[in-house]
């Protein structure tokens, strides 16, 4: 390889490699179905702040709700919940059906 | 065959592979997705702090080529050196080269801003806040852009001046100054 080419493909395969993406942990999933049957996160919210709980966040993730919070402890927590039911989602669940 | 040039020393060595190492270990347990990781991944986050912190105080105390000062070059002369490289024509440096020594002040800067926007967003305060978490992310992704970067530099300089780098940050030492390198 002549040395042009050479530093051109060395400058390529550095700016190339692919950036590992920092994704959300998917800690578990829910067989959630479509989203038309999915109960409003607001109302999840409602629910947890009845238990005492700061929410702070909720994504989906892996067709589950993930929540961000503190609990009525005070304590950090991420948990899951099923978007259908809003029952809580053990970490690990693999298509948890709610 | 001369006699090599010790260039790297014991602490610098050790922190450069302790920082591979828990930048490796935040990278995979991000990727696992199992509750055990996210404490393995803030502590690896943490240990990465650590050797920072103690990379920039070696940056200012320790040997030679381990100071800040001896490695870290005005825009001036790293762009001249930039224009060498292309020109095929840079001499060898003995310690980092002008770029080389950027690189290293940009990834002791992306680490520690990782590092440091990770531990916020496990306060607290910013627990579960959507920025906090998505600044750690694109901070995390432009490390390891960086990283890639680096790697690439590496293997292109030790081709280019026949010496092995990597080998060179494992024994510190490198083949002794030839004529027209700079110290």
């Amino acid at each position: 390889m002549k040395p042009r080419t050479l530093l051109v493909a060395l400058a390529l395969s550095g700016a190339l490699l692919p950036p590992a993406a920092a994704r959300a942990t998917g800690l578990a999933t829910c067989d959630s179905g479509s989203r038309e049957g999915w109960q409003a996160q607001e109302k999840l919210t409602a629910l947890l702040k009845e238990k005492g709980w700061q929410v702070r966040r909720i994504k989906e993730d892996g067709g589950c709700y993930e929540v961000y919070a503190l609990n009525d402890k005070g304590e950090r927590v991420e948990a899951y919940f099923h978007p259908r039911t809003l029952a809580p989602v053990p970490t690990g669940a693999k298509d948890h059906k709610g | 065959m001369s006699a090599e040039a010790r260039v790297w020393d014991p602490l610098l060595r050790i922190a450069h592979w302790t920082l591979v190492a828990s930048i490796l270990a935040t990278w995979i347990t991000a990727e696992l997705k199992l509750d055990a990781a996210k404490r393995a991944h803030e502590w690896a986050g943490y240990t990465a702090l650590a050797v920072i912190a103690l990379r920039l105080a070696w940056g200012r105390i320790g040997p030679r080529y381990a100071r800040f000062s001896q490695f870290v070059r005005s825009p001036a002369q790293t762009l001249s050196y930039a224009r060498a490289v292309i020109a095929f024509a840079e001499p060898r440096y003995l310690g980092h080269n002008p770029l080389g020594g950027w690189m290293v002040m940009a990834l002791l800067s992306m680490v520690a801003a990782a590092g440091l926007s990770g531990w916020l967003s496990v306060t607290d305060r910013f627990w579960g806040v959507a920025w906090v978490q998505e600044l750690h992310e694109a901070l995390a992704n432009a490390l390891f852009l960086l990283v890639g970067l680096h790697t690439a530099g590496v293997v292109f300089t030790s081709l280019r001046h026949r010496e092995n780098l990597v080998r060179a940050m494992l024994t510190g030492r490198k083949p002794a100054p030839r004529p027209g390198d700079i110290d």
